[in-house]
């Protein structure tokens, strides 16, 4: 059989599986593919609000970004709300799938919701009431902790206060996904071998040690991985309660590549910033997927 | 011997009896923590000026007003065009999801084709990467195809960075690979076309994992604030998040400072939608969140 022939029938066979991607893979590419690929591109190029005007600059951008003071508090600071949210995020979500997991599956249903609900707000209502709660003279925060001897604080003015501000905010709408997770590996868990360990007189506190948590690995480096992501692209909380400041210290960079891009119109340096971004959240998903594959997931 | 084993019993029993109490105290706690900021926005939108800004504040608000309701109902702003923004934009993505992720993730699912590999890699390889990225040439796509001229344009516009959703494309196609080949090859044997299979067949059977992946969506596409932000052109054309973080950032009349009250009515006015939304559909959001991450 000739190779035309061959190539014929092998089309013929696979030309509905070429039809059936095409719609969705034609708006992936338009919409997705394209883009991403226009962006690495138009971060070698010096561009303003008129786009068609852009000049092909080489690394400058990215070696300009290396020397800005402002950059680099969004690089630092995006990597601390990371080291800061996630692991707080899983552990408190951790402690409280733990303690839903024993209940009723009524009362369980119903803390899941309570815990998910912040979420589904949204981060720019919580935002909203937080600005009101961060108040530093009639805000609620304020008189809580005066209650307990501790002197006003100016939250969203002064340091470090409005950076442990953001991540108060955004712990407050993260735990809700994890819960859930974490706790439908926990029903998943073998019945028999908790019976097994209660038989030989476990009490709940070590077979939540011993036996469920461990068997949670895989769970827990899928949070890891999905928290960490989308605290790197952390950016509407600090647009709504901080502006970055004071003085760019709660700052993160898709809110730089936000101001620049879309308020300065420098397209060509927020895509540097965006790609560098990329580059940051790629080589931590090799190393999550590293350990995906370590642990057979 | 027995009455050590009693005795044994007896002090395992209180343990996990008092585990149970101190359990059930810190869960009301951390709960009570968590929607302190709900509580607070939704008390605050009944609460007079004068009084949210009272020290020591009021925990439930003692002479209750809605004042702050009929002044956004009833103000300057278009709250209910918001809505409806909200969710047209919302329902569009969701319907150019659905078609797009039960499509392509049924052709890479079941379907045998050279280069098939290679593109899924390919697609599912952008699931990673930061939105923001692409924003900014899409920005330039619409502003230069001048879709924001029309209420209709500005929705396709909002809807767009979502529509080739690597994650339904993925779930789409785990969910296709659990399907049994013979059920497809048994109505191909009948008679059914290709396009037979898939609508007959296939897309029944789906139906579970389409309608988790219509909530999560739904949901993801209501609240893509920056997205929503940078395309809405005029106060007709903001959905309910953009509406509300303009409420919190506008002086009252009159005034240096935003209106506490005014901008909690919009607070809850805004969570609302999705709070009811949420309690609806809660076994779909839990499924769209555990699919394909718990194997159960």
């Amino acid at each position: 059989m000739s190779k035309i022939k061959l190539l014929a029938r092998e089309f013929r066979r696979s030309w509905s599986g070429y039809l059936f991607i095409a719609p969705g893979y034609l708006a992936f590419i338009a919409f997705m593919l394209v883009p991403i690929l226009f962006a690495i591109s138009l971060s070698f190029y010096k561009s303003s609000f008129d786009i068609s005007a852009r000049q092909f600059v080489g690394f400058t951008q990215y070696i300009q970004l290396s020397r800005d003071p402002i950059f680099m508090k969004a690089l630092v600071n995006t990597i601390g709300y990371a080291l800061v949210i996630v692991p707080t995020t899983v552990l408190i979500s951790l402690i409280i799938a733990l303690l839903i997991d024993p209940l009723g599956l009524k009362i369980q249903a119903f803390f899941r919701g309570a815990f998910y609900i912040p979420g589904v707000a949204g981060g720019v209502i919580l935002s909203v009431v937080y600005l009101w709660i961060f108040n530093p003279t009639y805000g609620l925060l304020n008189y809580l902790l005066g209650l307990a001897g501790i002197k006003p604080i100016l939250w969203l003015a002064t340091a470090p206060h409005s950076f442990q501000a953001v991540c108060a905010v955004v712990l407050t709408f993260t735990i809700g996904q994890p819960i859930i997770l974490f706790q439908a590996g926990l029903a998943s868990i073998s019945q028999d071998i908790l019976d097994a360990a209660t038989v030989d007189g476990a009490t709940s506190l070590q077979k939540a040690w011993f036996i469920r948590l461990p068997l949670l690995r895989p769970v827990l480096l899928f949070v890891l991985a999905t928290q960490t992501i989308q605290v790197f692209q952390l950016w509407e909380v600090i647009y709504m309660v901080t502006g970055g400041g004071p003085y760019n210290t709660s700052t993160s960079l898709v809110y730089l590549i936000f101001q620049t891009a879309f308020l300065n119109g420098n397209y060509g340096r927020a895509s540097a910033i965006g790609v560098v971004l990329t580059a940051i959240i790629l080589v931590f998903t090799f190393i999550q997927l590293r350990f995906w594959r370590e642990t057979d997931i | 011997m027995s009455t050590t084993v009693i005795k044994q019993d007896a002090l395992r029993l209180a343990i996990e009896k008092t585990t149970r109490l101190i359990s059930y105290l810190l869960l009301i706690v951390l709960a009570v923590t968590f929607l302190l900021p709900l509580y607070w926005m939704i008390t605050g939108s009944f609460k007079l000026q004068t009084v949210t800004m009272a020290v020591p504040p009021e925990f439930f608000p003692s002479q209750p007003t809605l004042e702050n309701w009929s002044q956004l109902f009833n103000g300057p702003w278009p709250i209910w065009r918001w809505v409806f923004n909200s969710v047209a934009v919302s329902l569009l993505t969701v319907v150019l999801v659905l078609i797009v992720s039960s499509l392509t993730g049924y052709g890479f699912g079941k379907k045998k084709f050279p280069g098939s590999n290679i593109l899924f890699v390919i697609l599912l390889s952008t699931m990673f990467l930061p939105n923001q990225v692409m924003l900014i040439p899409l920005f330039l796509l619409v502003r230069a195809l001048h879709l924001t001229s029309t209420t209709l344009g500005t929705y396709f516009a909002m809807a767009m960075p979502m529509i080739s959703s690597p994650f339904g494309i993925f779930l789409v196609k785990q969910f296709c690979s659990s399907i049994p080949d013979e059920l497809l090859d048994a109505a191909r044997i009948d008679g059914a076309s290709e396009w037979g299979v898939f609508t007959r067949i296939m897309l029944p059977l789906l139906k579970p994992a389409l309608a988790a992946l219509s909530i999560f969506t739904f949901n993801q596409a209501w609240n893509y604030f920056m997205w929503q932000m940078v395309i809405a052109q005029n106060k007709f054309l903001y959905t309910v998040p953009v509406g509300v973080s303009i409420i919190s950032r506008t002086p009252a009349s009159g005034k240096m400072i935003t209106d506490v009250g005014l901008t909690m009515a919009g607070g809850t006015f805004g969570a609302l939608f999705m709070i009811g939304f949420f309690i609806a559909f809660q076994q779909y959001f839990i499924k769209g969140i555990t699919f394909g991450s718990v194997k159960g």
